[in-house]
């Protein structure tokens, strides 16, 4: 299980002798039936995307429970109704936190690792395997694990690790609010580090060996071609992590969900999960929907500022 | 000097990717004991190695049910998505026609799109067409995934040389040759890299089945395991012994793929 061929950044470009490519020069008669081919995304797009997001913005401004056939239109009411919700502002906190908390904290382990990483040692490529692997399974199962492991009775795993090395009593991982949200946090790192790690070593090692040899010649310290070489030219794969991890973080679902089901109370709910009891399981559809356009805005800033903030920085360093 | 930086390096990171892998020995070695010494010694390696926990859960649940609604549900899934996908790509480079153009501009917006805005009106559709509660109903959300294939596959296609297509052309052949014979066989390398990063997806994928589906036999593995939390809840052998037998096909999978789980991370992870 060793990992070890690493691609560079453009493993997947087959060998050309001509720069005449396809976008230059069109033959014309494919012309008249290129939208055959382009019909069924175009289906796709409209059915899985275009009309659930219409429908979701309009039930957004009514007060649509599932059954009526002609539902009133209430303005912004569920929008503000949202901002009244105890519980619904309760798992945007929590939801807010998450996503903030794991991408800061996975991308300083990240990088260390994908340092040490591309040093050479024995036993690189297992390691690198080791770290990566919580990466393959499903997340939701990985959860599920964890719950057991984290069990907050005294024969949970790590409690009886504890007790059998400390004396100390059950430690309540899963059943006390804060313990509970940062063991959401704890796990998300274990299971997101190695994967990050390897995105940011594909990058490292795009980076030519000459930069390090003449700043080694010119003197710089290990601190300072780790500063003036390494991490100017790692800014887009931060910008890549980065988003990730915080769009993601945004949209989280199954690791809180599968590893504490929301709880306790509603310490570790997350605003998918609110959405999705609120428009499916209990039908109101209105303030789900209201959700769902919210959502809808905060991904797209998020995705947009954080473009707009890797600009910048690649402006400054480079 | 550097000699003993790097045994040290070594030391360090094989004693902390040691450390990270103790949950999945945990739950590997945790199979083969009984409820008894599971309890008493979590950790140690089992005094007589049983089988009886595998034999209860092939017994006492509908996993082979499980695994063969996982593959069918994503061998479709996958097919659609990489049929469309390089259909659509294909469409967009050969073609000069202002829909094709204004279609290509607009799927970007899938990408802002998150899955939680579409996801109570997509219920409700499916719902109305009753595809709820079946595996054809997850197939048609997850053939959302052809827009991403589109965009990999699509940066792909731009390098293959106009001259091959022309040749392809005045030759006699039809745009359906075409791609058929020559588009399909050029861009394989990054069809297997989408297929394996999108089979990743819709196999672990578990707010899809949870969502959409509701009666057993129609449970993907994911969300097997996820219901067997309740049945086996104080039997966490059993409970082990099914996760360890679910994530058998995915360490076969990232055995065998690892390059291209690492490739498609690289080129995939331009996914918002």
């Amino acid at each position: 299980m060793a990992l070890s061929t690493t691609p560079d950044l453009q493993p997947l470009q087959p060998q050309t002798s001509s720069n005449r490519t396809l976008t230059r020069k069109r033959p014309h008669r494919l012309s008249v039936t290129s939208w055959v081919f382009m019909a069924p995304i175009a289906v796709v797009f409209v059915v899985l995307y275009v009309i659930p997001m219409s429908q979701s913005l309009y039930y957004s401004f009514t007060d649509f429970d599932g059954y009526v056939s002609n539902p009133a239109f209430v303005g912004f009411d569920n929008y503000a109704e949202l901002f009244k919700d105890p519980s619904m502002l309760s798992a945007l906190g929590y939801t807010i936190f998450y996503a903030v908390s794991t991408t800061i904290l996975v991308t300083v382990t990240a990088i260390p690792l994908a340092l040490t990483l591309n040093r050479k040692f024995f036993g690189r490529n297992l390691v690198r395997s080791a770290f990566f692997f919580p990466a393959v399974p499903s997340v939701a199962i990985l959860g599920l694990v964890w719950g057991f492991i984290l069990n907050p009775l005294g024969s949970g795993v790590l409690n009886s690790i504890i007790r059998s090395l400390t004396g100390l009593g059950p430690i309540p991982w899963l059943s006390d609010s804060t313990l509970a949200q940062l063991s959401t946090v704890a796990v998300t790192i274990w299971a997101l580090t190695g994967w990050h790690a390897v995105l940011y070593l594909a990058y490292l090692q795009a980076i030519p060996a000459d930069y390090y040899e003449v700043s080694k010649i010119d003197g710089a310290s290990s601190w300072q071609s780790f500063r003036y070489i390494t991490l100017p030219l790692l800014i887009p794969a931060m910008a890549v992590s980065q988003l990730l991890l915080m769009t993601n973080g945004l949209k989280v679902f199954d690791l809180p969900f599968t590893l504490t089901r929301g709880g306790p109370g509603f310490s570790t709910r997350t605003l998918t999960q609110s959405l999705i009891e609120d428009g499916i399981a209990q039908s109101r559809v209105g303030a789900a929907s209201a959700l769902a356009v919210l959502f809808l805005i905060v991904v797209g800033l998020v995705v947009l500022g954080q473009m707009a903030l890797s600009n910048a920085l690649q402006r400054k360093y480079s | 000097m550097t000699k003993t930086r790097h045994a040290l390096t070594s030391v360090l990171m094989i004693a902390l990717a040691g450390l990270m892998s103790v949950p999945f020995y945990y739950i590997v070695v945790n199979t083969f004991k009984t409820q008894q010494e599971t309890t008493n010694s979590p950790l140690a390696l089992p005094t007589t190695w049983v089988l009886d926990n595998y034999i209860k859960v092939f017994e006492g649940t509908q996993i082979l049910q499980s695994l063969m609604n996982t593959v069918y549900v994503t061998a479709i899934s996958i097919f659609l998505m990489l049929a469309i996908g390089s259909l659509a790509a294909f469409g967009q480079i050969t073609g000069r026609s202002r829909t094709s153009q204004i279609i290509g501009a607009v799927l970007i917006a899938a990408f802002i799109i998150p899955g939680q805005a579409t996801l109570v009106p997509l219920y409700r559709m499916l719902v109305g067409v009753r595809l709820v509660d079946s595996l054809e109903g997850l197939i048609v959300i997850y053939s959302c995934g052809s827009i991403f294939c589109y965009y990999l596959i699509l940066g792909y296609m731009r390098t293959i040389p106009a001259e091959v297509l022309e040749a392809a052309r005045i030759d006699g052949a039809g745009p359906f040759r075409i791609y058929w014979m020559i588009v399909l066989p050029l861009i394989r390398p990054i069809l297997v890299t989408v297929g394996v990063f999108q089979t990743m997806w819709v196999w672990n994928d578990f707010i899809t089945p949870n969502v959409f589906i509701s009666s057993e036999e129609k449970q993907t593995l994911v969300l097997q395991v996820y219901s067997a939390v309740g049945q086996f809840t104080t039997d966490w052998p059993s409970f082990m012994t099914l996760t360890v037998i679910v994530l058998i096909p995915m360490v076969v999978f990232f055995i065998f793929m690892q390059r291209h789980i690492v490739s498609g991370l690289v080129s995939g992870s331009v996914k918002g």
